[in-house]
């Protein structure tokens, strides 16, 4: 079983103390992304992430939807589960509970996470499981070639949205800070050192934690590049009334935060906000379930009940 | 009136209480060592309309609700007018002074529940009416006292106390009743031990829940679904004695996905639903059997389509089960045809979902799942949990990666995300050995095959539809699930009338083993299907399998179960042509 991590522990700069290496994390499988696709500098990340963090790849369990983002287990080389179209959550969710002693990372693109698998993403922040969702987030359904997603911005033109899409896009952080996560970041695919730092705080973050991640995607969303962002991001860290640990805050910038200007940062994190799931749970969690001897269970007494 | 066998019916408006009454009488005659069914008859909804529920009690076995009944307990008029139909000549009727009903074919037992209940809180006029029912048998009370303390076991002093002064007014105004109008008893009954040995009396729902308990279930993801609910609620009630992390989840997509992840992690996990709730389960139906990712799902039946009439019973579900998720892979579904197979095929189907890595549908119905009936207590003793190949986590043995490897028999060893060595992905894409996509043509045939193969892990014994009744029968009823009941307690009494009539019940319904049912089928003189459906699913099943076409048919559709009159009345005018 794994020692708690606590952030603060943490050598940033690495190097020195890391028990694994890039090498042990390689899954030598070819990738399947489009050159130029966002989601390589995530993968990177992630496995910064864990290496920074020194935990054994045999405790992570990625767990994704179906999508481009959804590929990601395989690139990897941790245990991996790769859900159908939406439920990556919930599965996850299970996981976690089954055994506790895992770190759970959850990672889908937005159609995933904000689109099939809005319902999920509502009710798994309400519960606040001590698990870690990327949304991988190009505002755009790419595998599927180029439909409108509930990120698109008003007004763009995609292959089922000819005369430009007219919904109002979701608003990933002022979801997450109404649904009440706990740890609520944006990042961009294009700053692997931002990603990084901040996948490793939100794996140590003791609850819900969910990082929206700008994502370039070259072949269905090409106009959304490198340059368009970098014109764009900010990072709310900068800004003279910094503070993170306050939801209307957090909020607050969030709702500035839109596709003319988009601040990347953490915008609310705070391991005392409330307990965890598990940390809740009734029974006695003491030991992860998966541990728990289930043979020869005595029911006897269960029947003199029926008797 | 002969001793030892008797059926009341009690009806009343829904809030009012009628199923405690039916439940205390059905506890009264358990513990008199009589074997009990106890039924059930509501709408949805919580309060008003017309409620009822049966109690048939004898001291031979008895499997089904009758139609005919000694007793008729009235909370309303509205129980007169509809079910007094029902009422043997010279039963007794339990109603209100306030109603204006006279009868002389029957004996009319009117009760002042307002005079009686003296100070009383209202809601134990039910408890009053039970006393009334006991008091007619003019028993000397000592068992209305012992099955009033079992009921109420998990309550406080104070509310067993109310119930047993409740009951006793109920009691001595019956008792009186019967002296002063000189009108004689219904019939003592007489405590005898049941020849069962000791029994339990359960609902089917109920069975399966103590199964999944002793299986060693850990994980229940679940959302209320009539008649599914009640395993929500027993397994919440029970996580803190046994562990068992059961969460009401936000629908039953996130019910059976959390089942899948906990299955993925390594635990033995579960949910239960009904057919709405199994619609949206489906496409992770597939996603388990394609990830190798063992999970029980307890389907319970009702009249459908779609909200159809939610708290009736149904075996309407069958094909649709069957036929769950798009594509081609493994899947056992079974259904159990009464309380003894509810527990112990529950039991083994979490055994089997870990052996052939794979889910398992355990398919009930309304009349199953809530009825409750009395059954030998289950002999616990030789039920052994069996992973099949599995590593545990604890034993921290080094795994190779190929969380599905190619093997003789298709099942490969099993592991969970903890172990060293063995990192893999679990993928709802066809994938290699090691879990990764591969949308090779070779790869897909040799996995597919790997999948099916794994249905040959099943013991033959158990995929073959059991006999009862004589062997040289003039007539078979086939029959599955809770069929079962009433074609026992038919084949029994058209045996004791001369006739010759068997009864074969499918449990296992896929796979289906089609060389054994044609053999057993083509041995039977003469074939008549019995089926809580419109179209013969099971009819079809065995035609498509076996290419046996059952041309008798008794198809009930109108979301009640078979009653034993009814198909005692069709067999033997079938039997009669």
């Amino acid at each position: 079983m794994n020692e708690e991590i606590k952030i603060e522990d943490v050598n940033f700069v690495g190097g020195d103390n890391l028990k694994f290496s890039l090498l042990d994390l390689d899954s030598k499988h070819e990738s399947q992304w489009c050159p130029g696709c966002g989601n390589y500098g995530i993968v990177m990340a992630v496995k910064n992430a864990i290496l920074k963090l020194g935990i054994n790849p045999k405790d992570v369990l990625i767990v994704s939807g179906i999508g481009c983002a959804s590929k990601f287990p395989h690139y990897l080389k941790t245990y991996g589960i790769e859900t159908i179209h939406g439920r990556a959550l919930p599965v996850a969710t299970g996981a976690k509970l089954a055994n506790k002693d895992l770190h759970v990372i959850v990672v889908g693109g937005d159609g995933d996470g904000y689109g099939i698998g809005m319902g999920h993403l509502m009710h798994t922040m309400r519960r606040n499981i001590n698990i870690t969702y990327l949304i991988n987030n190009n505002e755009i359904y790419a595998l599927t070639k180029g439909q409108t997603s509930p990120t698109t911005p008003k007004g763009k033109k995609t292959a089922s949205t000819p005369n430009g899409s007219i919904e109002t896009p979701v608003n990933p952080m002022a979801l997450a800070i109404g649904g009440g996560a706990t740890f609520i970041a944006k990042s961009f695919s294009g700053d692997i050192n931002h990603m990084s730092d901040t996948i490793a705080r939100a794996i140590a973050h003791k609850g819900f934690s969910i990082i929206d991640i700008a994502q370039i995607c070259v072949s269905f969303n090409p106009s959304m590049n490198f340059k368009w962002y970098k014109d764009r991001i900010y990072n709310i860290d900068d800004l003279p009334d910094y503070n993170n640990k306050n939801k209307s805050w957090g909020m607050i910038h969030a709702l500035e935060s839109q596709d003319d200007k988009i601040g990347i940062g953490i915008y609310y994190h705070n391991d005392d906000d409330r307990e965890t799931y598990i940390d809740d749970l009734p029974e006695d969690e003491k030991l992860s379930l998966v541990r728990q001897d289930i043979n020869d269970i005595d029911i006897e007494n269960i029947l003199d009940n029926y008797e | 009136m002969s001793l030892n066998k008797i059926s009341i019916k009690i009806g009343g408006p829904a809030g009012s209480g009628v199923f405690t009454i039916g439940l205390l009488l059905s506890k009264y005659f358990q513990r008199a060592g009589l074997n009990v069914v106890y039924t059930t008859d509501y709408p949805s909804l919580i309060r008003g309309g017309h409620n009822t529920c049966c109690v048939r009690a004898e001291n031979e076995e008895i499997n089904a609700e009758v139609l005919n009944h000694d007793v008729l307990v009235a909370l309303d008029d509205l129980t007169i007018t509809e079910d007094l139909k029902q009422l043997n000549k010279g039963a007794v009727l339990i109603c209100d002074t306030k109603s204006t009903f006279e009868s002389a074919d029957y004996q009319v037992l009117k009760v002042d529940f307002d005079k009686l209940l003296d100070g009383m809180d209202k809601r134990y006029f039910n408890t009053i009416a039970f006393g009334c029912v006991i008091g007619l048998m003019g028993e000397d009370g000592d068992m209305l006292r012992d099955a009033l303390a079992t009921h109420f076991r998990k309550k406080s002093q104070e509310v067993v106390e109310e119930n047993l002064k409740a009951a006793q007014v109920g009691y001595d105004f019956a008792k009186e009743f019967c002296v002063q109008n000189n009108t004689g008893f219904l019939g003592r009954i007489t405590k005898t031990q049941n020849s069962l040995g000791n029994t339990v009396f359960m609902s089917g729902n109920d069975a399966a829940c103590v199964a999944a308990v002793k299986a060693g279930v850990k994980f229940v993801g679940e959302y209320p679904m009539t008649p599914s609910t009640s395993f929500l609620h027993y397994m919440a009630a029970h996580e803190l004695d046994y562990n068992i992390t059961t969460k009401q989840t936000e629908d039953e997509i996130a019910a059976i996905n959390t089942a899948i992840g906990a299955s993925v992690a390594g635990v033995r996990a579960m949910t239960a639903t009904s057919g709405g709730g199994f619609a949206l389960m489906n496409e992770a139906i597939g996603f388990a059997a394609i990830a190798e990712a063992p999970v029980v799902v307890f389907e319970c039946m009702r009249g459908g389509p779609s909200t159809g009439i939610p708290t009736y019973t149904d075996q309407g579900d069958l094909k649709f089960v069957i036929n769950s998720s798009q594509g081609e892979f493994p899947m056992v579904v079974l259904a159990p045809g009464d309380i003894e197979e509810c527990f112990e095929e529950s039991f083994n189907a979490f055994n089997l979902a870990d052996i052939l890595q794979t889910p398992v549908i355990v398919l009930l119905d309304k009349h199953l799942a809530a009825s409750h009936f009395t059954a030998k207590r289950f002999d616990t003793s030789k039920l052994k949990v069996d992973r099949g190949k599995y590593i545990n986590l604890s034993d921290e043995v080094l795994a190779n990666n190929k969380r599905h490897e190619f093997t003789e028999d298709g099942i490969s060893t099993r592991f969970n995300p903890g172990q060293p060595g063995g990192i893999y992905t679990s993928s709802s894409y066809e994938h290699d050995e090691t879990g990764y996509t591969c949308e090779d043509s070779e790869n897909h045939v040799k996995m597919m095959e790997k999948r099916f193969k794994k249905y040959d892990a099943i013991p033959k014994e158990l995929l073959r539809p059991k006999m009862y009744g004589p062997e040289d029968a003039d007539l078979t009823i086939v029959g599955w699930g809770s069929t079962k009941g009433v074609a026992l307690d038919a084949i029994k009494y058209l045996n004791s009338d001369g006739l010759k009539v068997n009864y074969m019940h499918f449990v296992y319904i896929n796979p289906f083993d089609n060389e054994e049912v044609k053999s057993m089928l083509d041995s039977c003189k003469d074939t008549i299907i019995l089926e809580a459906n419109y179209t013969g699913q099971l009819r079809d099943i065995i035609r498509e399998k076996t290419g046996f076409y059952i041309e008798k048919t008794y198809f009930k559709y109108d979301a009640r179960p078979f009653y034993f009159q009814e198909v005692y009345t069709k067999i033997k005018e079938v039997l009669k042509k």
